[in-house]
């Protein structure tokens, strides 16, 4: 077997290791972040040195491809932005940290074996790996009031989808009598057209529509982005997203010629959209918004997947990059700005362009980005995607999409104008914001207007990774 | 209808009824027992179709271990009957709702099969099945073996008592 190819994979099985023995050590924060930092960085550098790998493993069940490795790279580096918040992880107890980062580890490990995994089984069951691994995390927060009722939450949404899954895979298996995704796409065209097939297909990506807060698996976002440390909200917001918009894709691509299951994601797409957008209005508090604002995008992105061509799935790859750094941003002013691990509401931003100017900046390009305004990362993104769709005819689905644009403008301007008109009540300090922190903000400024200027090399990336699956 | 077909319409009526009566029993007690009975029902019917190793672990691990746990749990925690009902009926609408959307898509789905469908069954023996599954699922058995670690780790600080754990704090 090539060992080389899963690296990136032992990794983060090497970095559970550690902090499972970190976390029966003596409790000392620093060193555990300190650990997690190396361990995290080395990961990217690993997923990099291993873009180009192609191979088959553990019996045809395992394939690392560009896609795969694509998506890697991507999982790898929001696992390390994610650590870099966890500087000041004051929301979790510090005894706890080691088992805070170890079960971030798990998390990881599960997406990228989520993304190469082309055997329904092992799909299956690094999905339940990763959603575990956030169940337990999601209860960590310290002082946080009915966490148990936030968990339980969260946990019977998620069981909920996973048995759907199943049995959705079990009616695809019946079907098509194989487990194997190559094998499937070989047989799934000639029996899609039965009832049979084709619901246990829109079934098993019920799993992935509860990761991305798909309608009608939303319902635990708002609670669970309010509830989870804010280190954590951006692990959900950002990684699992976009693991889930790959598998999204890599299923998606087997049933290609299936009108039905057009049919049915058009539909998902356009209320989920709908309901993200009109819900995120009312928010007061910044991570429902920003929890609101992810529903909304699960919509966008299902536009992209539901083009079923070309254009529409590396639309739904480039998408998942712009989420990543996207939200990543937002996220990152909020940890900034809520120093001691607090939630914080949309007022609360108030004076923020004078307590860090470039914090402010930051926050204000990524809602840019987020709205799809031009020139960001976030606009091309949207182009893409609904190019893609307007290809295949669907009209009428991008007008749908461009009217919750328009309403999106509104509650992200809201969040723009308390950060850069509103004048605080009492005079706030400055912010303290380190020379990491500048240069973290600074990166991310340049990756979202600079990308949206030369969007080509990123966008050929994307292209090649979606032409693996066809 | 062959004896086949009979024992297995008997065993799916007692998986049901048994089902059914678990889940709208007040007392905890009875309605493990009558889930016991239902895995029992569904390690026979494992067996009729051809997996005798399936239906062992079947009537070991859900009816025997999990079960047992169950009882343990119920027994320890003395819960309180409660006198209210079991379904409220704010829960009964969601509830009718999925169970039309379920038997839509079952009539469906039986709506779109044409001439029989036969089920192969073949007998897997416990070895051969135990080399399969290493064989060709060994990633799923290290990655199942993880999620076991995580719901240890899960159990653990969530089981936790909150004022056990805060004295450890204070030492």
């Amino acid at each position: 077997m090539n060992w080389m190819a899963f690296t990136p994979e032992l990794t983060y099985v090497a970095m559970a290791a550690v902090f499972l023995g970190l976390s029966m050590a003596r409790e000392d924060h620093r060193r555990d972040f300190h650990t997690a930092l190396v361990f995290s960085a080395v990961g990217v550098g690993v997923s990099l040195a291993s873009a180009g790998v192609t191979a088959d493993l553990f019996a045809e069940s395992y394939r690392v491809d560009l896609f795969s490795q694509v998506f890697k790279v991507l999982l790898a580096c929001g696992f390390f932005l994610v650590v870099v918040l966890c500087n000041e992880l004051s929301g979790v107890k510090r005894r706890l940290h080691p088992e805070f980062y170890l079960l971030l580890t798990t998390s990881t490990l599960a997406l990228m074996l989520l993304v190469s995994s082309v055997h329904l089984l092992t799909i299956y069951v690094s999905l339940e790996l990763s959603s575990y691994s956030l169940y337990v995390l999601v209860y960590l927060r310290k002082n946080r009031p009915r966490r148990e009722s936030t968990v339980v939450h969260y946990f019977l949404i998620g069981a909920s989808a996973s048995a759907v899954m199943v049995f959705g895979i079990a009616l695809l298996y019946g079907s098509t009598r194989t487990m194997y995704a190559v094998e499937m796409a070989r047989v799934l065209p000639s029996v899609i057209s039965q009832p049979a097939a084709a619901i246990g297909f829109v079934m098993t990506l019920a799993g992935f529509f509860f990761k991305l807060a798909v309608f009608p698996f939303h319902f635990w976002a708002p609670e669970v982005y309010e509830g989870a440390v804010n280190q954590l909200t951006t692990y959900i917001a950002t990684a699992s997203k976009a693991a889930a918009i790959a598998l999204l894709v890599r299923l998606t691509a087997l049933g290609d010629s299936s009108a039905a299951l057009a049919q049915v994601l058009v539909v998902l797409s356009i209320v989920t959209m709908t309901v993200g957008n009109v819900s995120a209005i009312v928010q007061k508090d910044l991570k429902r918004l920003l929890a609101y604002s992810s529903v909304a995008h699960a919509g966008y992105v299902l536009i992209g997947i539901l083009s079923m061509n070309p254009a529409g799935y590396a639309g739904a790859v480039f998408y998942s990059a712009a989420l990543v750094t996207l939200k990543f941003t937002c996220f990152m002013v909020l940890v900034k700005v809520a120093a001691d691990g607090a939630n914080i509401t949309v007022d609360e931003l108030a004076g923020l362009h004078k307590r860090s100017p470039i914090l402010a900046l930051a926050l204000m390009l990524s809602l840019f980005g987020l709205c799809g305004i031009p020139p960001t990362i976030g606009f091309i993104g949207k182009l893409l995607v609904f190019t893609a769709a307007v290809e295949k005819g669907y009209f009428t689905l991008v007008l749908i999409a461009m009217i919750n644009v328009v309403i999106s403008l509104y509650y992200y301007l809201l969040v723009l104008k308390a950060a850069y008109l509103t004048e605080p009540k009492a005079g706030l300090p400055p912010l303290p914001v380190s020379a990491g922190d500048r240069l973290l903000a600074g990166t991310l400024i340049v990756l979202i207007v600079g990308i949206g200027f030369y969007p080509d090399p990123v966008i050929q990336i994307a292209r090649s990774a979606a032409a693996v699956l066809l | 209808m062959t004896i086949y077909s009979a024992i297995f319409y008997l065993l799916a009526a007692l998986i049901i009824a048994t089902t059914a009566l678990a889940i709208t029993r007040r007392n905890l007690v009875h309605a493990v027992v009558y889930l016991v009975i239902s895995f029992f029902g569904s390690a026979l019917l494992f067996f009729l179709l051809g997996a005798p190793f399936l239906a062992a672990l079947e009537v070991i691990i859900y009816a025997g271990a999990i079960m047992v746990l169950f009882l343990f749990i119920v027994m320890m925690l003395r819960i309180e009957e409660s006198k209210r009902r079991i379904f409220p009926l704010s829960q009964w609408i969601p509830a009718a709702v999925l169970c039309v959307i379920y038997l839509g898509m079952l009539a469906v789905i039986l709506s779109g099969i044409e001439g029989d469908m036969r089920l192969e069954t073949a007998v897997a023996v416990p070895a051969a099945f135990s080399m399969w599954i290493f064989r060709h699922g060994w990633l799923a058995v290290e990655i199942a073996s993880l999620i076991l670690l995580v719901a240890l780790i899960g159990a653990l600080h969530i089981g936790r008592r909150p004022a056990a754990a805060d004295k450890k704090e204070a030492q």
